[in-house]
C-alpha cells in the first residue's frame, strides 16, 4: 500500500524524499532542487516550492530568513521554440 | 524509510581544520574528483572549500556531454580515458550517473568544412576511435527528425555519450568525506599568503594553514590566483543553455553543429538539453539569460529539425565557461610558487576531463608518476609563445 | 467506458454544444470549457500518469499552474487540458501510461517504492545490472511523445514590440483595478492576463464570479486600458533590447499572435497566488483539489463539482465555498484544518474516502483544500523585487511599501503577490497602486502619494 506524501507532483517527489535530503546535509531549497528533483519538471516548482520552503526552515529551528526561493528562470511558464525562431525586424508597433 | 546506503555523512560543519596537507579552493567536479583520488591513495588530511552550496558553479548547469572527438591528440587520448571511468563510475562510487553512449553526431554546412572534418575524423582513428564520416543520408537514419537538405557531412563516434552531473559531485564528495577529508560549503576563500613552506588561506569561517593549494576554482581560478600575484590567462565566458519539456526517448545521439555551436541531445528525464554560441559583450561572470540567446537557437534549431518548432521551453540558465587562450587547461605549478598547484582553464570540456585529470593529478600529487599533460599545459606556454589550439569546442 | 450523467448545471448558461474527440471516442463538450472540464463533465476521471510511480492524475489547480492535467491534444505533447479550450473535433489523449490511461502496468514501481525512491544510489553494483537499471529508467523516462509531424509546419509567427506607459501582469482584481486607474490617469495601460478569460480570482469566488470579472472588466476597457488575454508574460530580459534605440530591458509575453516583447515607463506585477495542496498521504489523488478550482468549476464553469465533498479550512473562502456546494444539493462534510487534519485519501482513480485525525473514514467524492495561495512572484523576482519568505503570507512575497512599489526601478506590486489577502484586499490594493504609479510620473518621478 502505498504511504506517499506528495510534495512535487511533477517530478513524484515525496514528503520522505524531502526530509532524507536534509537529513543528507543539504537543507536549502536549491540544494534540495539539485538532490530530488523537486521544482525542475513542467510547473517549475509553482506547486512545490513553498513546501519545501517550511521544510528547509523547519530544519534551520523554524527560522524563515534563511529561506531563500531558488533563481527563477525564463521561461516562467513552458513556451514553444517556434515563438523564438523567426527573426524579428526591431520595428515598434 | 530504508536508511541510506549512505548514512550520515554530510559536508563537514563548523570551521575548516587549522592545518592540513592540501587545500582546494572550488567544491566543482575538478576540486571534488581531486580529493577523492587522493583520499583513496591515502591522503585524507585534505580540506574542500566551495563558496557556495554543491553544484553552484559550471559543474552544477552544464549539458552532461563527454565525447572523444577532440581535434588534438592530447584531448583525444585524455577524453579515451576519461570515458572509461564514466563508464564505470556507478560501480566505484556508487552513484548513478546515467552515462549513456549514444555518440555524438557532428554536422558540417558548408563545404569548406568538410577537409577539416576528415581531418579530425583521421585523427581520432589513428588513436583507436571508432569516428567515421557520414552522408547527410545516413545522419538522418541516426536523426530522422534532421532537414538533411541543410546539412553536408557529417561524422559520428558511436562511443560518446552523456551523463548527468550533479550525481558526480555527490559521489566524490561523499566518497571523500567518509574516508575523512573535510568538504565546506558555503565558505569563500578571501585571501592567500605564503607563510614559510606552505600556504595561510583566510577563509570566511576561518583561517587554515596548508603546505600546498590546489586552485580548482574554474571561471573564479583567476581571481584566486591573483591572491597569490599569479596572473592566468583565462577568462570566463558566459554560455547559455535551456531544456525543455520531458519527452518520451527518441533522440539517439547528441548533435551539434561546429559552424554554429549548436548542440541537443535528451536527458534520461526525456528532456532536450541544447546550447548554442552567441556573441557576448559582458565583462566578468555573467550567469543571466537573454532572449536574444533563445532566438539565435531556435532560429538554427527549427531550421535543421524542424519538428522542434512545437517543442515547449521550461528553463534556461547559463554557466561559465573557464576560456584559456588555446582550448587547453591549465595546470601544474606556475613559475615562482612551488606548492601552488593550478587546475583551470578547460573552457567546455572541464566536467568530462575531471575524472582522468582528477587521477592523474591524485598520482602525481601522492609521489607517483607525472603525466605528461602536467608540463604540456603548464602556465609558462603562454609566454614561451608554443601554442597548439583546440577548435572542437561547442556551445 | 462507462458516461456518467452530465454533471453541468442546466440552470446556468452553458456555450454551444461541440465535440471533443477522446482517445476514438465523442465526449460532448461546451464552447468555452477547457478540455479538463469538458472532461469532467463526462466523468473522466484519470487524464495521465505521473513521471515516475505512474499514479493516476486528474487536474489540479484548473489554471494552467500545476503539472497535473498535462495530456497529448492535437498531437502535441505535455499540454495543459486546463488552459486549452475545447473546440469541435479536437483530438485529446492521455500519456505515460500502458497499456491504458486507466489501468497500468507501470504503476508497479509505486508499490515496490511505498514512501519514495533515492534513485541516485538504487542498483548501482555490478555492472550489468546497472546497465539494466540505465536502459529501463530511459525507456521510462518523459511524458508525452515528439509532435506529430506537420504535413505543412505553420508559419512561423513574427516577434512584435509594444511600448507602452504601464503594463500591468494579471487581470485578477488587483490587476484589473489598477489598470483601470493608471488608464483614467491619463497613461497608456497595457494588461496582459494568461487566462482565456479575464478576471482572476474573481471567477472561482462564489460572491463574485462571472459577473463581477464582466464589470470589473468592462470598467478597465471603458478607461481605455488595452487588455490582451490568454496572453502569458514569460520572462522579465533584463540585458536585451526590444528595439533599435531603446534601453535594454523588456518583458516577454507569450500572446496567441506569437511573441511580443513589451517596454513600458512602469511595471506593475499583479499576478495573485498559486493554489496549493495540503501534505498528506496520497494528497495527489485524483479528486484532491484546491479550493479555488472547486470555486473555478461551479462559479466559472457551471458544473457541479460533487455530490458527497469534503471541505478543508475554516477561513472565508471555505465557508463560501461549503455554502455554496450545499446549494448545488451536494452533502457537504467540514474539516476545519486545524483542530482536525487530513491524515490520507484514499481511492483509485479518484478519491473514495479521508482519513482525519480525529476520523476514521469519510466518505466522498472531492476533497476541496483551502490551503493558503503561494503568491506568485517568478517575474516580479526576475525584475529585481525584494521577496521575504513567510508561511504567513503563503510563501514568497513581493516586499513593497503600501502603495506597492518596490526597490526595483519603476517596478510596482500589488494583490495576492505581495503575501495573500484575498480579493477585497486585493481590489483596495490596486486601485491604490495605480494612483501611486500615476503620481510617479509627475514631480521627483517616485515620490509620496496622498490619498
Amino acid at each position: 500500500m502505498s504511504t506517499k506524501a506528495m510534495i512535487c507532483r511533477c517530478e513524484d517527489v515525496t514528503l520522505a524524499d524531502v526530509q532524507h535530503t536534509i537529513s543528507l546535509g543539504y537543507k536549502s531549497i536549491e540544494e534540495v532542487k539539485r538532490y530530488t528533483g523537486l521544482g525542475t519538471g513542467p510547473c517549475e516548482g509553482k506547486e512545490c516550492m513553498v513546501h519545501a520552503g517550511r521544510l528547509c526552515a523547519l530544519a534551520h529551528g523554524g527560522d524563515e530568513s534563511v529561506v531563500q526561493p531558488f533563481t527563477s528562470r525564463p521561461p516562467v511558464q513552458p513556451a514553444p521554440l517556434a515563438i523564438f525562431a523567426r527573426p524579428d525586424d526591431g520595428a515598434d508597433e | 524509510m530504508k536508511p541510506s546506503t549512505r548514512g550520515e555523512i554530510v559536508p563537514t560543519e563548523g570551521p575548516p581544520k587549522g592545518k592540513c596537507a592540501i587545500a582546494i579552493v572550488g567544491g566543482g567536479v575538478m576540486g571534488l574528483g581531486i580529493a577523492y583520488q587522493l583520499a583513496k591513495r591515502g591522503i585524507t588530511d585534505v580540506v574542500v572549500l566551495e563558496r557556495g552550496y554543491l553544484a553552484q558553479g559550471a559543474s552544477g548547469r552544464n549539458g552532461g556531454g563527454v565525447r572523444m572527438q577532440w581535434a588534438t591528440e592530447q584531448n583525444v587520448r585524455l577524453m579515451q580515458q576519461s570515458i572509461a571511468l564514466c563508464a564505470s563510475f556507478a560501480q566505484e562510487i556508487g552513484v548513478n550517473v546515467w552515462f549513456r553512449q549514444g555518440g555524438y553526431l557532428f554536422l558540417a554546412k558548408h563545404e569548406r568544412e568538410r577537409v577539416t572534418m576528415e581531418r579530425n575524423v583521421e585523427l581520432q582513428n589513428r588513436c583507436g576511435v571508432p569516428t567515421r564520416m557520414m552522408t547527410p543520408e545516413e545522419a538522418g537514419s541516426l536523426v530522422p527528425e534532421l532537414d538533411v537538405s541543410k546539412i553536408v557531412c557529417a561524422c559520428y563516434n558511436p562511443k560518446d555519450g552523456v551523463l548527468f552531473p550533479w550525481p558526480f559531485l555527490w559521489g566524490y564528495a561523499h566518497q571523500a568525506l567518509k574516508r575523512g577529508v573535510e568538504v565546506h560549503l558555503f565558505t569563500e576563500v578571501k585571501a592567500i599568503a605564503r607563510t614559510g613552506a606552505g600556504f595561510t588561506l583566510t577563509t570566511s569561517k576561518g583561517d587554515v594553514h596548508a603546505e600546498r593549494v590546489i586552485n580548482a576554482a574554474g571561471a573564479w581560478s583567476p581571481e584566486i590566483a591573483r591572491m597569490l600575484g599569479v596572473t592566468l590567462p583565462n577568462k570566463p565566458h558566459r554560455h547559455e543553455i535551456l531544456s525543455t519539456e520531458p519527452l518520451k526517448p527518441f533522440l539517439t545521439p547528441m548533435v551539434s553543429v561546429l559552424s554554429s555551436g549548436l548542440y541537443f541531445s535528451q536527458s534520461m528525464r526525456g528532456e532536450i538539453v541544447t546550447g548554442i554560441t552567441v556573441e557576448d559583450h559582458a565583462e566578468g561572470i555573467q550567469l543571466g539569460s537573454r532572449l536574444k540567446f533563445l532566438q539565435t537557437l531556435a532560429r538554427e534549431m527549427v531550421s535543421l529539425v524542424p519538428r522542434f518548432a512545437d517543442l515547449k521551453i521550461l528553463r534556461q540558465w547559463a554557466g561559465p565557461y573557464d576560456v584559456s587562450p588555446d582550448g587547453h587547461p591549465i595546470l601544474g605549478e606556475p613559475p615562482g610558487v612551488p606548492g601552488f598547484y593550478l587546475a583551470c582553464g578547460f573552457v567546455g570540456h572541464g566536467f568530462m576531463m575531471a575524472p582522468i585529470i582528477a587521477q592523474v593529478y591524485a598520482e602525481w600529487l601522492a609521489g607517483g608518476a607525472k603525466h605528461e599533460i602536467f608540463d604540456r599545459c603548464r602556465l609558462a606556454r603562454f609566454a614561451e609563445g608554443k601554442l597548439e589550439k583546440e577548435s572542437m569546442i561547442l556551445g | 467506458m462507462a458516461r456518467s450523467d452530465d454533471r453541468r448545471i442546466h440552470e446556468v448558461p452553458h456555450g454551444d454544444k461541440l465535440t471533443l474527440r477522446f482517445e476514438g471516442e465523442d465526449i460532448p463538450a461546451c464552447a468555452g470549457e477547457s478540455v479538463a472540464v469538458a472532461l469532467f463533465a463526462s466523468g473522466e476521471r484519470v487524464l495521465s500518469r505521473s513521471i515516475k510511480y505512474h499514479r493516476p492524475r486528474g487536474f489540479f489547480c484548473l489554471a494552467g499552474h500545476c503539472g497535473a492535467c498535462l495530456m497529448r491534444i492535437d498531437g502535441k505533447p505535455n499540454v495543459r487540458a486546463c488552459k486549452t479550450p475545447a473546440k469541435e473535433g479536437l483530438r485529446v489523449e492521455r500519456q505515460n501510461a500502458f497499456p491504458t490511461g486507466a489501468f497500468d502496468v507501470l504503476g508497479a514501481a509505486d508499490f515496490f517504492f511505498p514512501k519514495g525512491m533515492d534513485h541516485h544510489t538504487m542498483m548501482t553494483s555490478p555492472r550489468a545490472l546497472n546497465a539494466v537499471l540505465n536502459k529501463v529508467v530511459r525507456q521510462l523516462g518523459g511524458l508525452g511523445k515528439l509532435p506529430d509531424r506537420q504535413e505543412t509546419p505553420a508559419e512561423l509567427p513574427r516577434p512584435r514590440h509594444k511600448h507602452v506607459d504601464v503594463v500591468v501582469v494579471g487581470g485578477g482584481p488587483a490587476g484589473l483595478g489598477c489598470a483601470t486607474e493608471t488608464a483614467r490617469g491619463g497613461k497608456r495601460t497595457l494588461l496582459v492576463d494568461e487566462q482565456d478569460r479575464v478576471g482572476g480570482s474573481l471567477l472561482a469566488h462564489p460572491a463574485h464570479g462571472v459577473r463581477a470579472a464582466n464589470e470589473a472588466l468592462a470598467a478597465a476597457l471603458k478607461a481605455g486600458v488595452e487588455v490582451l488575454s490568454s496572453s502569458t508574460a514569460l520572462a522579465w530580459y533584463p540585458e536585451d533590447v526590444a528595439s533599435a534605440g531603446r534601453d535594454p530591458g523588456l518583458l516577454a509575453v507569450h500572446t496567441p499572435d506569437g511573441l511580443l516583447k513589451v517596454t513600458a515607463e512602469r511595471y506593475v506585477y499583479a499576478t495573485g497566488a498559486y493554489d496549493q495542496n495540503a501534505v498528506f498521504v496520497d494528497n495527489d489523488r485524483p479528486g484532491v483539489l484546491p479550493a479555488r478550482a472547486v470555486g473555478r468549476l461551479l462559479v466559472r464553469f457551471g458544473v457541479k463539482p460533487a455530490e458527497r465533498p469534503v471541505v478543508v479550512g475554516d477561513g472565508p473562502y471555505a465557508r463560501a465555498l461549503a455554502e455554496a456546494l450545499a446549494k448545488t444539493g451536494a452533502e457537504v462534510t467540514r474539516i476545519d484544518g486545524r483542530d482536525e487534519q487530513i491524515v490520507a485519501a484514499s481511492g483509485h482513480g479518484w478519491v473514495r474516502s479521508v482519513e482525519t485525525s480525529k476520523r476514521k473514514k469519510i466518505k466522498c467524492d472531492l476533497v476541496a483544500v483551502a490551503a493558503l495561495p503561494a503568491p506568485a512572484s517568478e517575474l516580479p523576482r526576475q525584475h529585481g523585487v525584494p521577496v521575504a519568505f513567510a508561511d504567513g503570507k503563503g510563501g514568497f512575497f513581493c516586499r513593497v511599501d503600501d502603495e506597492g512599489k518596490s526597490a526595483a526601478h519603476h517596478v510596482f506590486a500589488c494583490g495576492d503577490v505581495t503575501g495573500f489577502g484575498g480579493i477585497d484586499d486585493a481590489v483596495s490594493a490596486g486601485a491604490r497602486s495605480g494612483r501611486a504609479v500615476v503620481a510617479s510620473f509627475t514631480g521627483n518621478g517616485m515620490g509620496k502619494v496622498h490619498i
